[in-house]
Protein backbone atom coordinates (compact mmCIF):
# COMPACT_ATOMS: atom_id res chain seq x y z
CA UNK A 1 0.00 0.00 0.00
CA UNK A 2 2.56 2.28 1.07
CA UNK A 3 4.79 1.44 -2.50
CA UNK A 4 1.75 1.94 -4.44
CA UNK A 5 1.39 5.42 -2.67
CA UNK A 6 5.17 6.20 -3.39
CA UNK A 7 4.98 4.98 -6.73
CA UNK A 8 2.12 7.85 -7.01
CA UNK A 9 3.74 10.56 -5.63
CA UNK A 10 7.03 9.72 -8.02
CA UNK A 11 5.20 9.71 -10.63
CA UNK A 12 3.08 13.20 -10.01
CA UNK A 13 6.22 14.45 -8.54
CA UNK A 14 8.38 13.17 -11.85
CA UNK A 15 5.30 14.63 -13.91
CA UNK A 16 5.53 18.02 -12.68
CA UNK A 17 9.36 18.59 -12.23
CA UNK A 18 10.99 16.44 -14.60
CA UNK A 19 12.93 18.53 -17.54
CA UNK A 20 13.42 16.73 -20.87
CA UNK A 21 16.53 17.68 -22.39
CA UNK A 22 14.19 20.19 -24.64
CA UNK A 23 12.01 21.88 -21.99
CA UNK A 24 13.63 24.70 -20.46
CA UNK A 25 10.74 25.23 -17.76
CA UNK A 26 9.41 22.53 -15.75
CA UNK A 27 5.61 22.27 -15.53
CA UNK A 28 5.11 23.08 -12.06
CA UNK A 29 7.12 26.95 -12.89
CA UNK A 30 4.45 26.97 -15.74
CA UNK A 31 1.63 25.88 -13.91
CA UNK A 32 2.30 28.44 -10.70
CA UNK A 33 3.17 31.31 -13.56
CA UNK A 34 -0.05 30.80 -15.02
CA UNK A 35 -1.91 31.03 -11.64
CA UNK A 36 0.14 34.04 -10.94
CA UNK A 37 -0.74 35.97 -14.32
CA UNK A 38 -4.28 34.87 -13.91
CA UNK A 39 -3.89 36.74 -10.11
CA UNK A 40 -2.56 39.61 -11.91
CA UNK A 41 -4.71 40.19 -14.25
CA UNK A 42 -7.54 40.25 -12.17
CA UNK A 43 -5.95 42.78 -10.02
CA UNK A 44 -6.02 45.02 -12.57
CA UNK A 45 -2.47 47.20 -11.83
CA UNK A 46 -1.68 49.72 -14.67
CA UNK A 47 1.97 48.59 -15.75
CA UNK A 48 -0.54 44.83 -16.09
CA UNK A 49 -2.75 46.55 -17.82
CA UNK A 50 -0.48 48.11 -20.42
CA UNK A 51 1.38 45.06 -21.14
CA UNK A 52 -2.45 43.13 -21.93
CA UNK A 53 -2.64 46.09 -23.98
CA UNK A 54 0.12 45.48 -25.89
CA UNK A 55 -0.13 41.89 -26.36
CA UNK A 56 -3.86 42.25 -27.66
CA UNK A 57 -2.62 44.19 -30.02
CA UNK A 58 -0.16 42.32 -31.40
CA UNK A 59 -2.66 38.95 -30.67
CA UNK A 60 -5.41 40.78 -32.94
CA UNK A 61 -3.73 41.41 -35.22
CA UNK A 62 -1.76 38.47 -36.20
CA UNK A 63 -5.28 36.51 -35.86
CA UNK A 64 -6.64 38.61 -38.13
CA UNK A 65 -3.72 37.61 -40.56
CA UNK A 66 -4.07 34.27 -39.01
CA UNK A 67 -7.58 34.05 -39.92
CA UNK A 68 -7.85 34.98 -43.35
CA UNK A 69 -7.72 31.92 -45.07
CA UNK A 70 -10.78 30.52 -43.12
CA UNK A 71 -12.27 34.10 -43.50
CA UNK A 72 -11.93 33.79 -47.26
CA UNK A 73 -13.94 29.79 -46.54
CA UNK A 74 -16.00 31.34 -44.34
CA UNK A 75 -17.05 34.60 -46.71
CA UNK A 76 -17.30 32.02 -50.11
CA UNK A 77 -19.60 29.96 -47.58
CA UNK A 78 -22.18 32.48 -46.59
CA UNK A 79 -21.97 34.04 -50.09
CA UNK A 80 -22.89 30.64 -51.75
CA UNK A 81 -25.84 30.67 -49.07
CA UNK A 82 -26.90 33.95 -49.57
CA UNK A 83 -27.19 33.14 -53.53
CA UNK A 84 -29.86 30.97 -53.32
CA UNK A 85 -32.21 33.21 -51.40
CA UNK A 86 -31.15 35.86 -53.09
CA UNK A 87 -33.66 37.16 -55.31
CA UNK A 88 -36.70 36.62 -52.80
CA UNK A 89 -34.15 39.16 -50.66
CA UNK A 90 -34.43 41.57 -53.06
CA UNK A 91 -37.88 41.41 -53.60
CA UNK A 92 -38.14 42.07 -49.94
CA UNK A 93 -35.95 44.80 -49.26
CA UNK A 94 -37.49 46.65 -52.53
CA UNK A 95 -40.87 46.44 -50.31
CA UNK A 96 -39.16 47.48 -47.27
CA UNK A 97 -37.14 50.48 -49.01
CA UNK A 98 -40.47 51.80 -50.04
CA UNK A 99 -41.32 51.76 -46.79
CA UNK A 100 -38.62 52.91 -45.02
CA UNK A 101 -38.21 56.15 -47.10
CA UNK A 102 -41.64 57.19 -46.44
CA UNK A 103 -40.89 56.82 -42.43
CA UNK A 104 -37.38 58.26 -43.13
CA UNK A 105 -39.19 61.78 -43.27
CA UNK A 106 -41.48 61.64 -40.31
CA UNK A 107 -38.23 60.17 -38.20
CA UNK A 108 -36.51 62.91 -39.10
CA UNK A 109 -38.94 65.15 -37.33
CA UNK A 110 -39.31 62.92 -34.43
CA UNK A 111 -35.64 62.56 -33.90
CA UNK A 112 -35.21 66.42 -33.58
CA UNK A 113 -38.26 66.94 -31.08
CA UNK A 114 -36.44 63.89 -28.97
CA UNK A 115 -33.12 66.13 -29.03
CA UNK A 116 -34.95 69.07 -27.84
CA UNK A 117 -37.09 67.39 -25.17
CA UNK A 118 -34.09 65.43 -23.75
CA UNK A 119 -31.83 68.77 -23.73
CA UNK A 120 -35.06 69.80 -21.70
CA UNK A 121 -34.78 67.04 -19.38
CA UNK A 122 -31.05 66.45 -19.25
CA UNK A 123 -28.46 69.09 -18.20
CA UNK A 124 -26.07 68.32 -21.00
CA UNK A 125 -26.14 68.16 -24.57
CA UNK A 126 -24.95 65.03 -26.14
CA UNK A 127 -23.64 65.40 -29.44
CA UNK A 128 -22.62 61.86 -31.51
CA UNK A 129 -20.94 60.33 -34.15
CA UNK A 130 -20.71 57.67 -35.22
CA UNK A 131 -17.25 56.30 -36.84
CA UNK A 132 -16.92 53.10 -38.88
CA UNK A 133 -15.14 50.00 -37.76
CA UNK A 134 -14.32 46.97 -39.25
CA UNK A 135 -14.20 43.60 -37.74
CA UNK A 136 -11.10 41.69 -37.31
CA UNK A 137 -11.27 38.61 -35.36
CA UNK A 138 -14.54 37.65 -35.34
CA UNK A 139 -14.49 33.70 -34.35
CA UNK A 140 -18.41 32.84 -32.96
CA UNK A 141 -17.19 31.19 -29.93
CA UNK A 142 -19.69 29.32 -28.92
CA UNK A 143 -18.89 30.52 -25.19
CA UNK A 144 -18.10 33.76 -25.06
CA UNK A 145 -19.52 36.08 -27.79
CA UNK A 146 -17.80 38.94 -29.02
CA UNK A 147 -16.06 40.41 -31.66
CA UNK A 148 -12.92 42.89 -31.80
CA UNK A 149 -12.69 46.14 -33.98
CA UNK A 150 -9.69 48.06 -35.42
CA UNK A 151 -10.42 51.34 -33.69
CA UNK A 152 -9.27 51.69 -30.14
CA UNK A 153 -8.69 54.26 -27.68
CA UNK A 154 -6.75 56.38 -30.52
CA UNK A 155 -9.86 56.63 -31.85
CA UNK A 156 -11.73 58.20 -28.71
CA UNK A 157 -13.70 54.61 -28.12
CA UNK A 158 -13.98 53.78 -23.98
CA UNK A 159 -15.94 50.91 -22.15
CA UNK A 160 -18.94 50.98 -22.95
CA UNK A 161 -19.42 52.70 -26.38
CA UNK A 162 -22.41 51.50 -28.22
CA UNK A 163 -21.73 49.76 -31.69
CA UNK A 164 -24.06 49.83 -33.93
CA UNK A 165 -25.10 47.73 -37.46
CA UNK A 166 -26.30 50.16 -39.69
CA UNK A 167 -28.80 52.00 -36.69
CA UNK A 168 -29.78 48.57 -34.61
CA UNK A 169 -27.50 48.17 -31.44
CA UNK A 170 -25.02 45.19 -31.59
CA UNK A 171 -23.42 45.60 -28.73
CA UNK A 172 -20.56 47.26 -26.53
CA UNK A 173 -17.41 47.87 -26.02
CA UNK A 174 -15.94 46.03 -23.18
CA UNK A 175 -12.14 46.25 -23.40
CA UNK A 176 -9.90 49.38 -25.05
CA UNK A 177 -6.36 49.07 -26.45
CA UNK A 178 -4.88 51.43 -28.72
CA UNK A 179 -5.79 50.47 -32.36
CA UNK A 180 -8.26 47.63 -31.00
CA UNK A 181 -11.54 47.03 -28.64
CA UNK A 182 -13.18 44.47 -27.95
CA UNK A 183 -17.21 44.59 -28.33
CA UNK A 184 -19.52 42.36 -25.56
CA UNK A 185 -22.59 41.01 -28.08
CA UNK A 186 -26.20 41.42 -26.95
CA UNK A 187 -26.53 37.61 -28.11
CA UNK A 188 -23.45 36.70 -25.05
CA UNK A 189 -24.67 35.22 -21.66
CA UNK A 190 -23.44 38.04 -19.83
CA UNK A 191 -25.04 40.98 -21.34
CA UNK A 192 -27.78 42.39 -20.38
CA UNK A 193 -30.03 45.46 -21.68
CA UNK A 194 -32.72 47.91 -20.27
CA UNK A 195 -35.34 47.90 -22.82
CA UNK A 196 -38.76 48.75 -23.50
CA UNK A 197 -41.22 46.64 -25.46
CA UNK A 198 -43.31 48.58 -27.83
CA UNK A 199 -46.16 49.23 -28.02
CA UNK A 200 -47.33 47.74 -24.25
CA UNK A 201 -44.63 50.05 -23.29
CA UNK A 202 -43.15 47.51 -20.56
CA UNK A 203 -39.99 47.78 -19.05
CA UNK A 204 -37.85 44.31 -19.20
CA UNK A 205 -34.09 43.69 -19.05
CA UNK A 206 -32.66 41.00 -22.05
CA UNK A 207 -29.78 39.07 -21.68
CA UNK A 208 -28.07 37.05 -24.59
CA UNK A 209 -28.43 32.88 -24.61
CA UNK A 210 -25.15 32.27 -26.22
CA UNK A 211 -27.43 31.46 -29.67
CA UNK A 212 -28.46 33.67 -32.24
CA UNK A 213 -31.26 35.11 -30.49
CA UNK A 214 -31.90 36.76 -26.52
CA UNK A 215 -34.49 35.98 -24.23
CA UNK A 216 -36.28 38.38 -21.43
CA UNK A 217 -34.61 37.93 -18.15
CA UNK A 218 -36.55 40.63 -15.80
CA UNK A 219 -39.81 42.41 -16.18
CA UNK A 220 -40.46 45.07 -14.15
CA UNK A 221 -44.15 44.06 -12.89
CA UNK A 222 -43.67 40.22 -13.57
CA UNK A 223 -44.09 38.28 -16.63
CA UNK A 224 -47.14 39.63 -18.35
CA UNK A 225 -49.83 37.74 -20.78
CA UNK A 226 -50.30 41.04 -22.68
CA UNK A 227 -47.30 40.68 -24.72
CA UNK A 228 -47.82 39.98 -28.27
CA UNK A 229 -45.24 38.38 -30.73
CA UNK A 230 -43.69 40.67 -33.16
CA UNK A 231 -43.21 43.27 -30.56
CA UNK A 232 -40.73 45.80 -30.75
CA UNK A 233 -37.76 45.97 -28.32
CA UNK A 234 -35.48 49.44 -28.19
CA UNK A 235 -33.37 50.36 -25.63
CA UNK A 236 -34.73 52.39 -22.30
CA UNK A 237 -31.60 54.30 -21.47
CA UNK A 238 -31.87 52.96 -17.98
CA UNK A 239 -28.72 52.89 -16.08
CA UNK A 240 -27.27 55.08 -18.67
CA UNK A 241 -25.11 52.36 -19.67
CA UNK A 242 -27.16 52.22 -23.52
CA UNK A 243 -28.64 55.57 -25.08
CA UNK A 244 -32.20 55.31 -25.31
CA UNK A 245 -34.40 54.80 -28.21
CA UNK A 246 -32.13 51.92 -30.07
CA UNK A 247 -33.96 49.52 -31.95
CA UNK A 248 -32.58 45.87 -30.82
CA UNK A 249 -35.21 43.21 -32.18
CA UNK A 250 -38.88 41.97 -32.15
CA UNK A 251 -40.05 39.55 -29.90
CA UNK A 252 -41.00 36.35 -30.15
CA UNK A 253 -43.43 34.74 -27.46
CA UNK A 254 -43.24 30.92 -27.73
CA UNK A 255 -45.46 28.97 -25.58
CA UNK A 256 -46.06 24.94 -24.79
CA UNK A 257 -48.87 23.25 -23.02
CA UNK A 258 -46.11 23.86 -19.48
CA UNK A 259 -44.15 27.10 -20.54
CA UNK A 260 -44.23 30.24 -21.88
CA UNK A 261 -41.00 31.96 -23.20
CA UNK A 262 -39.85 35.74 -24.48
CA UNK A 263 -37.12 35.22 -26.83
CA UNK A 264 -36.09 38.53 -28.57
CA UNK A 265 -35.06 38.03 -32.19
CA UNK A 266 -32.41 40.71 -32.95
CA UNK A 267 -32.67 42.97 -36.00
CA UNK A 268 -29.12 42.23 -36.74
CA UNK A 269 -27.44 39.15 -37.68
CA UNK A 270 -24.47 39.01 -35.87
CA UNK A 271 -22.58 36.48 -37.28
CA UNK A 272 -22.30 38.40 -40.55
CA UNK A 273 -20.72 41.53 -39.69
CA UNK A 274 -18.19 42.94 -41.11
CA UNK A 275 -17.85 46.61 -40.44
CA UNK A 276 -20.17 48.14 -37.61
CA UNK A 277 -20.68 51.90 -36.18
CA UNK A 278 -18.97 53.07 -32.79
CA UNK A 279 -20.81 55.88 -31.28
CA UNK A 280 -18.50 58.41 -29.58
CA UNK A 281 -20.36 60.75 -27.78
CA UNK A 282 -19.27 64.24 -26.36
CA UNK A 283 -21.25 65.45 -23.47
CA UNK A 284 -21.49 68.89 -22.71
CA UNK A 285 -23.01 70.61 -19.89
CA UNK A 286 -25.69 73.42 -20.14
CA UNK A 287 -25.46 76.33 -17.95
CA UNK A 288 -28.18 77.26 -16.38
CA UNK A 289 -29.62 80.81 -16.52
CA UNK A 290 -27.89 82.61 -13.61
CA UNK A 291 -24.81 80.85 -14.53
CA UNK A 292 -25.28 81.87 -17.72
CA UNK A 293 -24.96 85.89 -16.75
CA UNK A 294 -22.56 85.29 -14.84
CA UNK A 295 -20.08 82.98 -17.29
CA UNK A 296 -20.31 84.91 -20.68
CA UNK A 297 -16.98 84.97 -21.35
CA UNK A 298 -17.50 80.90 -22.38
CA UNK A 299 -20.36 80.53 -24.44
CA UNK A 300 -19.54 77.10 -25.59
CA UNK A 301 -22.94 75.36 -23.98
CA UNK A 302 -24.60 78.55 -24.83
CA UNK A 303 -23.04 77.65 -28.88
CA UNK A 304 -24.37 74.34 -28.52
CA UNK A 305 -27.57 75.13 -27.33
CA UNK A 306 -27.22 77.72 -30.34
CA UNK A 307 -26.40 75.20 -32.69
CA UNK A 308 -29.80 73.39 -32.09
CA UNK A 309 -31.99 76.69 -32.62
CA UNK A 310 -30.01 77.22 -35.40
CA UNK A 311 -30.73 72.98 -36.71
CA UNK A 312 -34.56 73.77 -35.70
CA UNK A 313 -34.13 77.15 -37.90
CA UNK A 314 -32.96 74.98 -40.79
CA UNK A 315 -34.98 72.46 -40.50
CA UNK A 316 -38.35 74.65 -40.46
CA UNK A 317 -36.71 76.70 -43.48
CA UNK A 318 -36.42 73.70 -45.53
CA UNK A 319 -39.64 72.31 -44.20
CA UNK A 320 -40.75 75.52 -45.16
CA UNK A 321 -39.18 75.50 -48.67
CA UNK A 322 -40.62 72.15 -49.36
CA UNK A 323 -44.17 73.35 -48.94
CA UNK A 324 -43.56 76.73 -51.11
CA UNK A 325 -42.24 74.44 -53.88
CA UNK A 326 -45.76 72.27 -53.46
CA UNK A 327 -47.39 75.29 -53.47
CA UNK A 328 -45.55 76.46 -56.44
CA UNK A 329 -46.94 73.28 -58.23
CA UNK A 330 -49.78 73.12 -57.30
CA UNK A 331 -50.45 77.09 -58.72
CA UNK A 332 -49.15 75.59 -61.91
CA UNK A 333 -51.41 72.44 -62.07
CA UNK A 334 -54.58 74.74 -61.41
CA UNK A 335 -53.45 77.63 -64.26
CA UNK A 336 -53.32 73.79 -66.43
CA UNK A 337 -56.18 73.09 -65.47
CA UNK A 338 -58.51 76.44 -65.67
CA UNK A 339 -57.24 77.49 -69.40
CA UNK A 340 -58.43 73.86 -70.06
CA UNK A 341 -61.94 74.38 -68.86
CA UNK A 342 -61.71 77.57 -70.77
CA UNK A 343 -60.52 76.44 -73.98
CA UNK A 344 -63.32 73.63 -73.54
CA UNK A 345 -66.18 76.54 -73.03
CA UNK A 346 -64.81 77.99 -75.77
CA UNK A 347 -65.65 75.30 -78.22
CA UNK A 348 -68.88 74.13 -76.02
CA UNK A 349 -70.39 77.73 -77.24
CA UNK A 350 -68.85 77.41 -80.91
CA UNK A 351 -70.83 74.08 -81.27
CA UNK A 352 -73.81 75.57 -79.57
CA UNK A 353 -73.59 78.31 -82.43
CA UNK A 354 -73.30 75.66 -85.16
CA UNK A 355 -76.23 73.45 -84.05
CA UNK A 356 -78.64 76.44 -83.71
CA UNK A 357 -77.36 77.91 -87.04
CA UNK A 358 -77.81 74.18 -88.38
CA UNK A 359 -81.79 74.51 -86.75
CA UNK A 360 -81.80 77.71 -88.34
CA UNK A 361 -80.94 76.55 -91.50
CA UNK A 362 -82.96 73.37 -91.17
CA UNK A 363 -86.41 75.71 -90.63
CA UNK A 364 -85.70 77.65 -93.61
CA UNK A 365 -85.51 74.64 -95.90
CA UNK A 366 -88.13 73.14 -94.21
CA UNK A 367 -90.16 76.85 -94.82
CA UNK A 368 -88.23 76.68 -98.63
CA UNK A 369 -89.86 73.61 -99.68
CA UNK A 370 -93.38 73.86 -98.28
CA UNK A 371 -93.48 77.53 -99.93
CA UNK A 372 -92.76 75.64 -103.11
CA UNK A 373 -95.84 73.32 -102.26
CA UNK A 374 -98.16 75.75 -100.69
CA UNK A 375 -97.25 79.11 -101.60
CA UNK A 376 -99.50 79.34 -104.13
CA UNK A 377 -102.26 78.82 -101.84
CA UNK A 378 -102.08 81.18 -99.17
CA UNK A 379 -100.36 84.17 -101.76
CA UNK A 380 -103.41 86.90 -101.93
CA UNK A 381 -103.95 87.40 -105.74
CA UNK A 382 -106.91 88.02 -108.10
CA UNK A 383 -107.94 84.45 -107.96
CA UNK A 384 -107.35 84.26 -103.80
CA UNK A 385 -108.42 86.83 -102.07
CA UNK A 386 -107.80 85.13 -98.79
CA UNK A 387 -104.25 84.99 -99.12
CA UNK A 388 -101.28 87.42 -97.41
CA UNK A 389 -98.55 89.31 -98.48
CA UNK A 390 -95.68 87.23 -99.10
CA UNK A 391 -93.18 88.55 -96.58
CA UNK A 392 -95.51 88.74 -93.96
CA UNK A 393 -95.91 86.35 -90.78
CA UNK A 394 -99.25 84.98 -91.59
CA UNK A 395 -98.24 83.96 -94.86
CA UNK A 396 -95.12 82.07 -93.80
CA UNK A 397 -97.59 80.41 -91.16
CA UNK A 398 -99.96 79.61 -93.58
CA UNK A 399 -96.80 78.26 -95.53
CA UNK A 400 -96.15 75.76 -92.58
CA UNK A 401 -99.34 74.58 -91.89
CA UNK A 402 -99.69 73.28 -95.63
CA UNK A 403 -101.64 75.95 -97.08
CA UNK A 404 -104.61 76.33 -94.34
CA UNK A 405 -105.87 79.29 -93.73
CA UNK A 406 -106.53 79.83 -89.82
CA UNK A 407 -108.51 82.76 -89.25
CA UNK A 408 -107.05 85.03 -85.98
CA UNK B 1 23.78 21.82 -53.04
CA UNK B 2 20.97 24.30 -53.08
CA UNK B 3 18.22 21.70 -53.21
CA UNK B 4 19.78 19.90 -50.27
CA UNK B 5 19.21 23.04 -48.38
CA UNK B 6 15.53 23.35 -49.28
CA UNK B 7 14.95 20.02 -48.30
CA UNK B 8 16.92 20.46 -44.73
CA UNK B 9 15.03 23.57 -44.33
CA UNK B 10 11.50 21.66 -45.47
CA UNK B 11 12.80 19.06 -42.94
CA UNK B 12 13.33 21.64 -40.51
CA UNK B 13 9.68 23.05 -40.90
CA UNK B 14 8.17 19.77 -40.90
CA UNK B 15 9.70 18.73 -37.63
CA UNK B 16 8.09 22.01 -35.96
CA UNK B 17 4.64 21.62 -37.61
CA UNK B 18 2.74 20.49 -34.37
CA UNK B 19 3.60 23.75 -32.86
CA UNK B 20 3.16 25.72 -36.10
CA UNK B 21 -0.42 23.97 -35.87
CA UNK B 22 -1.12 24.74 -32.36
CA UNK B 23 -0.29 28.89 -32.65
CA UNK B 24 -2.53 29.05 -35.93
CA UNK B 25 -5.13 27.35 -33.95
CA UNK B 26 -5.00 29.27 -31.19
CA UNK B 27 -5.00 32.44 -33.42
CA UNK B 28 -7.21 31.40 -35.59
CA UNK B 29 -9.98 29.08 -33.25
CA UNK B 30 -10.63 26.52 -36.34
CA UNK B 31 -13.49 25.04 -35.00
CA UNK B 32 -16.12 25.12 -37.85
CA UNK B 33 -18.52 28.02 -35.80
CA UNK B 34 -19.19 30.03 -39.02
CA UNK B 35 -21.08 26.60 -40.38
CA UNK B 36 -23.51 27.65 -38.03
CA UNK B 37 -24.14 23.96 -36.70
CA UNK B 38 -26.04 24.12 -32.89
CA UNK B 39 -24.43 21.58 -30.51
CA UNK B 40 -21.19 21.31 -32.23
CA UNK B 41 -17.44 22.96 -31.35
CA UNK B 42 -14.83 20.79 -30.05
CA UNK B 43 -11.19 21.60 -28.92
CA UNK B 44 -8.39 21.07 -31.36
CA UNK B 45 -5.39 22.60 -28.99
CA UNK B 46 -6.29 20.20 -26.18
CA UNK B 47 -6.20 17.24 -28.61
CA UNK B 48 -3.32 18.23 -30.29
CA UNK B 49 -1.22 19.09 -26.43
CA UNK B 50 -2.71 15.75 -25.66
CA UNK B 51 -1.10 13.90 -28.43
CA UNK B 52 2.43 15.45 -28.71
CA UNK B 53 2.84 15.93 -25.11
CA UNK B 54 2.47 12.48 -24.58
CA UNK B 55 4.40 11.51 -27.43
CA UNK B 56 7.13 13.22 -25.62
CA UNK B 57 7.86 14.86 -29.15
CA UNK B 58 11.01 17.05 -29.22
CA UNK B 59 10.24 20.05 -30.21
CA UNK B 60 6.73 20.25 -28.20
CA UNK B 61 8.21 22.98 -26.17
CA UNK B 62 6.09 23.43 -22.60
CA UNK B 63 7.06 27.10 -22.77
CA UNK B 64 5.92 27.63 -26.37
CA UNK B 65 2.60 25.79 -25.23
CA UNK B 66 1.96 27.62 -22.14
CA UNK B 67 2.21 31.08 -24.90
CA UNK B 68 -0.09 29.58 -26.84
CA UNK B 69 -2.37 29.05 -24.57
CA UNK B 70 -1.99 33.10 -23.25
CA UNK B 71 -2.58 33.81 -26.90
CA UNK B 72 -5.53 31.74 -26.71
CA UNK B 73 -7.12 33.58 -24.17
CA UNK B 74 -6.39 37.02 -25.68
CA UNK B 75 -8.24 35.97 -28.66
CA UNK B 76 -11.11 34.57 -26.61
CA UNK B 77 -11.58 37.41 -23.84
CA UNK B 78 -10.80 34.89 -21.23
CA UNK B 79 -8.76 36.16 -18.06
CA UNK B 80 -5.06 35.85 -18.93
CA UNK B 81 -3.64 32.54 -17.61
CA UNK B 82 -6.85 30.61 -17.88
CA UNK B 83 -6.13 28.29 -20.92
CA UNK B 84 -2.44 28.78 -20.28
CA UNK B 85 -3.18 26.70 -16.97
CA UNK B 86 -5.66 24.71 -18.62
CA UNK B 87 -2.40 23.46 -21.25
CA UNK B 88 0.05 23.19 -18.45
CA UNK B 89 -1.74 20.50 -16.80
CA UNK B 90 -2.93 18.66 -19.80
CA UNK B 91 0.91 17.98 -20.23
CA UNK B 92 1.62 17.55 -16.79
CA UNK B 93 -1.30 14.99 -16.78
CA UNK B 94 0.25 13.14 -20.31
CA UNK B 95 3.79 13.14 -18.50
CA UNK B 96 2.47 11.08 -15.70
CA UNK B 97 0.21 8.47 -17.74
CA UNK B 98 4.00 8.32 -19.70
CA UNK B 99 5.49 7.29 -15.93
CA UNK B 100 2.68 4.73 -14.96
CA UNK B 101 2.14 3.30 -18.43
CA UNK B 102 4.21 0.29 -19.64
CA UNK B 103 2.34 -0.70 -22.65
CA UNK B 104 0.10 2.38 -24.33
CA UNK B 105 -2.73 1.65 -25.58
CA UNK B 106 -5.12 4.03 -27.44
CA UNK B 107 -8.30 3.15 -25.88
CA UNK B 108 -6.93 3.80 -22.94
CA UNK B 109 -5.53 6.68 -23.50
CA UNK B 110 -8.45 8.09 -25.36
CA UNK B 111 -10.70 7.34 -22.05
CA UNK B 112 -7.78 9.21 -20.08
CA UNK B 113 -8.21 12.10 -22.85
CA UNK B 114 -12.01 11.85 -21.59
CA UNK B 115 -11.15 12.34 -17.69
CA UNK B 116 -8.20 14.77 -18.31
CA UNK B 117 -10.48 17.21 -20.59
CA UNK B 118 -13.50 16.69 -18.45
CA UNK B 119 -11.18 17.54 -15.33
CA UNK B 120 -9.87 20.68 -16.66
CA UNK B 121 -13.45 22.18 -18.01
CA UNK B 122 -14.62 21.34 -14.66
CA UNK B 123 -11.92 23.71 -13.76
CA UNK B 124 -12.13 26.35 -16.01
CA UNK B 125 -15.67 26.39 -15.98
CA UNK B 126 -15.44 26.30 -11.66
CA UNK B 127 -12.56 29.22 -11.98
CA UNK B 128 -14.60 31.46 -14.08
CA UNK B 129 -17.56 31.64 -13.11
CA UNK B 130 -16.56 31.80 -9.25
CA UNK B 131 -13.68 33.94 -9.34
CA UNK B 132 -14.77 36.19 -12.60
CA UNK B 133 -18.30 36.32 -12.28
CA UNK B 134 -18.72 34.73 -16.06
CA UNK B 135 -22.34 33.74 -17.30
CA UNK B 136 -21.45 30.52 -19.00
CA UNK B 137 -23.37 27.53 -20.18
CA UNK B 138 -22.47 24.60 -19.02
CA UNK B 139 -24.41 22.40 -22.09
CA UNK B 140 -21.97 24.34 -24.19
CA UNK B 141 -18.85 22.81 -22.18
CA UNK B 142 -20.33 19.51 -22.22
CA UNK B 143 -20.98 19.79 -25.83
CA UNK B 144 -17.53 20.61 -27.26
CA UNK B 145 -16.04 17.86 -24.12
CA UNK B 146 -17.89 14.99 -26.24
CA UNK B 147 -16.67 16.46 -29.35
CA UNK B 148 -13.40 17.03 -28.24
CA UNK B 149 -13.30 13.12 -27.01
CA UNK B 150 -14.64 11.79 -30.11
CA UNK B 151 -12.76 13.51 -32.80
CA UNK B 152 -9.69 12.29 -30.73
CA UNK B 153 -9.18 9.22 -32.40
CA UNK B 154 -9.37 10.97 -35.91
CA UNK B 155 -7.01 13.71 -35.18
CA UNK B 156 -4.78 10.59 -33.42
CA UNK B 157 -4.70 8.66 -36.52
CA UNK B 158 -3.61 11.75 -38.61
CA UNK B 159 -1.12 12.46 -36.42
CA UNK B 160 0.60 9.10 -35.98
CA UNK B 161 0.68 9.60 -40.12
CA UNK B 162 2.58 12.59 -39.65
CA UNK B 163 5.03 10.83 -37.42
CA UNK B 164 5.55 8.52 -39.43
CA UNK B 165 6.34 10.62 -42.45
CA UNK B 166 8.79 11.97 -40.11
CA UNK B 167 10.52 9.27 -38.78
CA UNK B 168 10.67 7.81 -42.67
Amino acid sequence: MASSRDDFIIAIRSAFLKKSTQQKFSLLTLVFLSIFIILLSSLNFKVIKYLKIGINEIVYRSSFLVSLPENFLKDTFIGISDYTTFFNDYKKNKVELNKLKSNNVSSEIIEFENKELKELINDYISSSNKILAKIIVDHDSPFLKSIIINKGSKDSIKIGTNIYDQSYLVGRVIEVNYKTARVLLLSDLNSNVPVTISPENIQAIITGTGGNHGQIKYMKDGFSDNLTNQSIIYTSGTGAIFKSGIPIGKLKVKENELTKRFEVEFYSDFSQLKYVFAEIIVKTSIESSSEKDANIETPTPFNSKLKILEDELKIVEDTKLKFKEENENLKKEINILNSEILNSKKELSSQKKTIDQFNIDKDELKFLKLNLKYGHKCRKSFFNSKGFLVDSPEYKNCVLTKGRIING
Amino acid sequence: MASLSSKNSFSKFYSWLPIFILFISVLNEFDFNYLGLDYFSFNFPFILIFFFSLKEFKHFDYLLVFIAGLINDTVVGLPLGISSLSYCLICAATSYLRNITIRPHLIKDWFYFLLIISLINSLNYSVLNLFFSYNLNLINYLINNFFTFLFYLFFVNIFNLYLKGLND
